[in-house]
Formats: structure tokens, sequence, C-alpha cells
């Protein structure tokens, strides 16, 4: 390929990648941009790209009249709890499945996976009894232990991959040296395993940050509401919604997860790819 | 020394766990007035501040008995109650609407309210509200207190430039005659070719409550009984509707092509824009987005009901009710009758922007003046017939699966209204029957 070519390659992929990162950006461009647009002007009909006057009255009005900033902290309270626990649970869970082998693993990892097929709507009744019989409905704790079950398998996945990939001579070698298993465990697997952790935990936090539909049923005492289902009260009939509170809530919202998401964006990228490829 | 550290944390962190939940329960647990739950739908912003001054009033006055106000939402209202009933964690009071909670009522979720209720309420309320919360067999399932009515907003301007004179309640405009100046009012204003204003927008996305409620005008019924059970039959009367939209989208080219995928809030803004000179078959309550939003120069009005065989439409209402499974519905109902007496329920319709369902409220002067259209809309209570469809089993599944659909595709052009008519009523019945075997009471 010569010089030439090589540089208009380059420069076509690099004006194809920012036009896709144009596309995944610009839903939130354009929350941002509705969310500083007065009432007026987004009920203008005409789809300007910048508002014409910043207006932060849907963030002054949000903050003040909603309950955003405790349904935040209940989601916050929600999703740490949900994330340590589903990642506690997943990761000796993974380790046992990975290196003591036995006949029923796959039917362990088959059954696991099989538990993925369910929708939400179909196991909320039951769920729901089970938690009422342990006092444990309309609680933080309880929506958290419901969030555990429902991303464990996928953490599970993920890091039963990753763990896949680590050789067992690197135990061995511990070992060897004198480790003991807590050791082995503590000092040689677990920095070894921390992008998958890493990204696990974000997978976590981020699909308890979003769930709406356990926290609707589960959670009824208003100040234990959590942040989708705050989100779905600026709604009402034939779709009609308080545009402009709504987008400037929505952007309140999104901030923690992509905060998250920044910090640990080099572990999820390198963990969501780990156990790919077995070597 | 690490390990221990680590345990050490374990132990906290688990200790912190079991005190959240022990908080929790002994939060419970502790004496407290009898507990209320009410969950409301209210959303406007007027709304929302009128119902939580009325809680708050209502706490103020029974320190012995406390509402717990909850804010559902429209969009996930359903399934929270659904699973509310199954589980038996019900609210005391809930906010809905009329079509969807007879068919709780059948499915044997709500209280029957009529042997509670006061002589006020009773006689105050309009029978035609009555009926849209009444049963056959006389249970009455909620109180119905706020009236959604579909009403036709017009711009001024647009008929003043155009020489229109928007019809009275003494002249009402037919059908014909409002698609007639619909066909006057399409124009290309600057000339390059694109129609800059439409005749009409009508939010045809989920179109069978519109559909529905303005058949009724033409003889429209959708539901018939025969042999003591519920059949749908498209016939010539509610073809009428359909052809006269389907023509308007087709033929005249005098509704906007975007009716077809919006819904009547989501024209809206193109009604303050210029880009629709009239909006057909819209709540009552649009007037409000009208008043607060609209730009200062936007001059509108509302026309009264069209006239076609008559001027009927369809009646639905936003009412009060208390879950069979309830443990306080005394209580529930003394909190319904102080949020829904006579001064508290001008509040919210005038809070909501819609009609009050009670007698005394829709004689108040402030529902009966020209301003923001109260006046044409508080006289098209006349009007108001209870559909066919009310209290038929399986009527939610009906609107959602088979008419929804079936009118999308009819509105895009992809069926003929006589193939639309004729899959409606295949498919209806086949929905109607499995309902009818499983509630063969009804």
């Amino acid at each position: 390929m010569t010089k030439k070519k090589k540089i208009l390659f380059t420069a076509g992929t690099h004006a194809g990648l920012i036009l896709f990162i144009s596309f995944l950006l610009f839903p939130l461009f354009w929350l941002t941009v509705t969310s500083l647009k007065s009432t007026t002007e987004i009920y203008s009909g005409s789809a300007n790209m910048f508002p014409h006057i910043i207006s932060w009255s849907h963030y002054a009005s949000v903050v003040r009249e909603e309950h955003i900033l405790q349904s935040m902290w209940n989601s916050l309270i929600v999703g740490i709890i949900s994330t340590i626990g589903s990642v506690a649970l997943a990761l000796p869970a993974s380790y046992a499945l990975v290196r003591y082998k036995s006949p029923a693993n796959n039917a362990v990892l088959g059954w696991i996976l099989s538990s993925q097929i369910f929708p939400a709507v179909l196991l909320v009744i039951p769920l729901y009894v089970i938690l009422r019989n342990l006092h444990m409905t309309d609680s933080l704790f309880g929506l958290s232990l419901v969030y555990i079950v429902w991303s464990l398998p996928f953490v599970l996945w993920m890091l039963h991959g990753y763990m896949k990939g680590v050789p067992v001579e690197l135990e061995e070698a511990a070992m060897m040296d004198g480790a003991t298993t807590t050791q082995v465990l503590f000092r040689v697997l677990f920095p070894i395993l921390l992008p998958a952790i890493g990204a696990s935990a974000v997978f976590s936090f981020v699909s308890s940050w979003n769930e709406f539909f356990f926290a609707l049923v589960l959670l009824k005492r208003p100040d234990y509401i959590t942040l989708p289902v705050e989100l779905a009260q600026y709604t009402g009939m034939e779709g009609q919604a308080r545009t402009g509170p709504l987008a400037a809530a929505s952007v309140i919202a999104t901030i923690p997860s992509l905060l998250v998401f920044i910090v640990m964006r080099r572990w999820f990228a390198s963990g969501l790819i780990a156990g790919a490829v077995k070597e | 020394m690490r390990s221990l550290t680590i345990l050490i944390s374990c132990i906290v962190v688990a200790s912190l766990l079991f005190l959240f939940v022990f908080n929790q329960k002994t939060e419970d647990r502790s004496d407290q007035p009898t507990k209320l739950r009410f969950v409301s739908l209210a959303w406007q912003e007027q709304a929302l501040a009128t119902n939580h001054s009325i809680v708050d009033e209502w706490n103020a006055l029974h320190p012995e008995i406390q509402v717990d106000y909850v804010q559902g939402s429209w969009n996930s209202i359903y399934d929270y109650l659904i699973t509310s009933f199954e589980t038996g964690d019900v609210p005391d009071v809930f906010h809905y609407e009329s079509g969807i909670i007879v068919d709780f009522a059948v499915r044997g979720y709500l209280t029957n309210l009529a042997p509670m209720l006061s002589d006020d309420t009773k006689h105050d309320i309009l029978d035609i509200a009555w009926s849209s919360v009444t049963r056959s067999n006389g249970e009455v399932v909620g109180i119905p207190f706020l009236i959604e009515s579909l009403v036709t907003l017009y711009n001024r301007d647009a008929f003043e430039q155009a020489r229109i004179v928007a019809p009275t309640a003494s002249n009402p405009w037919t059908w014909d005659e409002l698609m007639s100046n619909a066909k006057h009012l399409t124009k290309d204003i600057d000339g390059d070719g694109n129609i800059d204003q439409w005749g009409v927008g009508i939010g045809l996305r989920s179109s069978a409550n519109i559909i529905m409620n303005l058949s009724i005008s033409f003889g429209g019924s959708y539901f018939y009984k025969e042999n003591n059970a519920y059949v749908v039959r498209v016939g010539e009367p509610e073809r009428k509707l359909l052809n006269v939209i389907h023509r308007s989208l087709y033929y005249d080219n005098s509704a906007a092509p975007s009716s077809i995928g919006q819904t009547g809030a989501n024209m809206l803004p193109g009604f303050m824009s210029g880009k629709f000179a009239m909006l057909v078959g819209i709540g009552a309550w649009a007037r409000q987005q009208l008043v607060e939003n609209a730009p200062k120069s936007f001059r509108w009005g509302v026309i009264p009901p069209l006239k076609a065989e008559n001027q009927n439409t369809g009646i639905s209402t936003q009412t009060l009710s208390i879950p069979k499974k309830s443990k306080r519905q005394k209580e529930a109902m003394a909190f319904i009758e102080f949020m829904l007496n006579s001064q508290n329920a001008a509040r919210l319709a005038k809070s909501d922007w819609m009609l009050p369902a009670r007698k005394s409220c829709l004689a108040m002067k402030e529902f009966n003046t020209s301003p923001d259209g109260w006046d044409v809309v508080t006289n098209g209570v006349r009007f108001l017939k209870t559909g066919s469809w009310l209290g038929v089993p399986g009527y939610v599944e009906w609107k959602s699966r088979v008419v929804n659909p079936m009118l999308q595709e009819l509105f895009a052009n992809r069926l003929s209204v006589d193939e639309a008519a004729r899959r409606i009523e295949v498919e209806s019945n086949i929905v109607l029957q499995r309902h009818q075997m499983r509630d063969p009471q009804w």
C-alpha cells in the first residue's frame, strides 16, 4: 500500500469512527440540550441544535420539587450492595467451577444459563411472595437481593471465562514457595482477576442502576423509590411527558453511571474480552 | 494479617447490612396511626401540587388516619396494580381510569363501593359518569371524578386568514364541513411546493380510544350482544369514521401524514407552530399545554363536538377505587369522600384541565368561562354517552392487541377499510371468546 493510500485509509477509518461515535453520543447530546431549553422552546416544534437561551430552570425544578436526590441515593445503595453481593458470590463459585472438576459442573453452568431465559414478569409474583415471607418487600436490601440473583448468572459466566484463562501453574508455584490457600487466592489470583472483577462490577452496578420493573413492584414506600421509577413519573397520559424536567432528571441520572464507567473503563474493556479466547 | 483485615471487613459489612434490615423492620413495627396508601397518577405540575395539598389537609385534620401519597405513573400503573392484586400487598386507594378498572372488577380485584357511598356523592355525580364505573350487576367499582372528553382545537389566526368562521354550540360543524374546511386550510404558504400548513392533525398512533369514542356520533358501537355474549361488528356505522380519516390522509390530503405515527400529545408542538390548523380528537387537558407553553402570540379556540348522525361521544372517566384486599376499606372510603368533595373535586379538575364529574362543580363559574375554552368543553357534557365496550371482559387486551395495531395498519395505508374491518372482527372475536369462556357469569 502506498503512503497516499495509507493516509487515505487512516483518514477514512477515522472519519468512520467519528461518525460512529457521533451516532452513539447524539442521544446524550440531545438530552442535555433539551434539558437546557426553556419549556416554550421545547414546545416550539423547532429542532434547534443549541438552546436560544440556556435555562437551568428544569434542573432547579427537579432538585427543588422532586425526590430525585433521594431516589439517586436509594439507587446508589442498591447498586453498591448488589454489586458487592454478586461479585462476592460469583468469584468463589467461578473458582470452584474451574478448579474443582466434577461431572456436575457442566450441568450447573447450563442451569445458571437457563435461568436467564425467564422474563422478569414471569418471576415477579413468586419473588414477591418469597420476599414477603422474609419480610423483605418494601426494603432496599430485599431489592438488592433480587438484583444479586438477577445479575449473578452473567457475572458468574464472565468470571468463569476469565478464571479459565489463568494458568493453574501460578497457584502451584506460589504453593511451592510456601503460600497458604488464602494467600494464593488473595495475593496471586485476586490481582490477576482484577480487570474481570472490575468489568463484572460495572455490569452489575449499571444493570441495577437502570432496573425498573422489580423496583416498581417491590418498593411501595415513596422514600424508597429508585431512580428509574422516579423518572417514569414524569410521563403522563397518551405518551405525554414533562419533557424539560424529564430531560434534566435523566441527565442527572446518567452522571453516576457514566462516572463509574469512566473510572473503570480500562478494566471494563479488558474484562469484557476476558475468557473470550482459550489459549 | 491481611486475611484478618479482610475477615473483619466482611464482618463489618455483614453487620451493617443486618442493621439496615433490622432498622427497617423496627420502623414497621413501631406504634403508628392507621396508614393508608394512596397511589395517584397526577403528573402535571398543577395537578401534583393540588393532590399533595389535599392529602396534607386530610393528614392535618385526621391525625389518627394518615395517608401516604405514592406517586404512580401512567406507563407502569397497570403492571404495578396487577402484581399488587395478585400478591395481596395493595394500595388502599388508587387512581386510574374507568375503561380498565371495570376489567379489574370482572377479575374480582375491586371492592363494590355502592353500599359505602354517601348520599351527597351518589346524587351529585353525573349519571353518565356513574355509568362508566357501574357493572351490569349494580356493583360500583370506582368513584369517577374527572371526565376525559375529546375536543377539537383550532388555530384562530389560520381560520381568520382563510376567512373561515369557527362553529358554535348552536351551529356545530358536521364531519363533512370539518373535512372540507380542512382542505381549504391545507396550504403551501411559502410556495416551495411543500405543504406548510395541514388542515388537520389527528394523533393516530394508538387510535382505538379516539376512533371508538368518536364513532358513537356515526352510530358506531363495535360491541354488540348476541346470545348473551359480546361480539365485535365493524359494519357500516363503524366504517364511516374510518373512511373519513383514511380519505383525508390519502385522497383529500388535508390530514397531516405525521398523524399516523404520533399521539395527540406529540402533535401539540406542531399545532403551536402552525403546522396543523386543527387538532382533532385530543383530550381537553391539552389546553393546559397551550396556556403554559404556546407562544404568547398564538391564538387558539375549541370547536364544539362534531356532528354526524348526532354529536355524541363516548365517556371515559378517571376514578378512585379500593382494592378488595385492602384491610382499611372504611378509612379508605372516608378519605375518598374527603378527596372528592365538591370543593376538592373542582380543584382537581381545574388543575388537571379536565371536567369534574360532579354537577355542583360543573355549575361553578370557573367551568363556564370562555377563555381557554372551558364553556365549550363543559357544554359538551350533554353529548357524552357510555361506550358499549365498558365492562366487556378482555377489553384491555382487545384494545392493545387487536384494534390499535390493526388501525395503525389501516392508517398507514397497508390495509383497506374493508380488509381492516374484516380482520378486526375475526381477531377480536377470538380474544373475546377466550375471555368470555373464563368469565361466563358476566
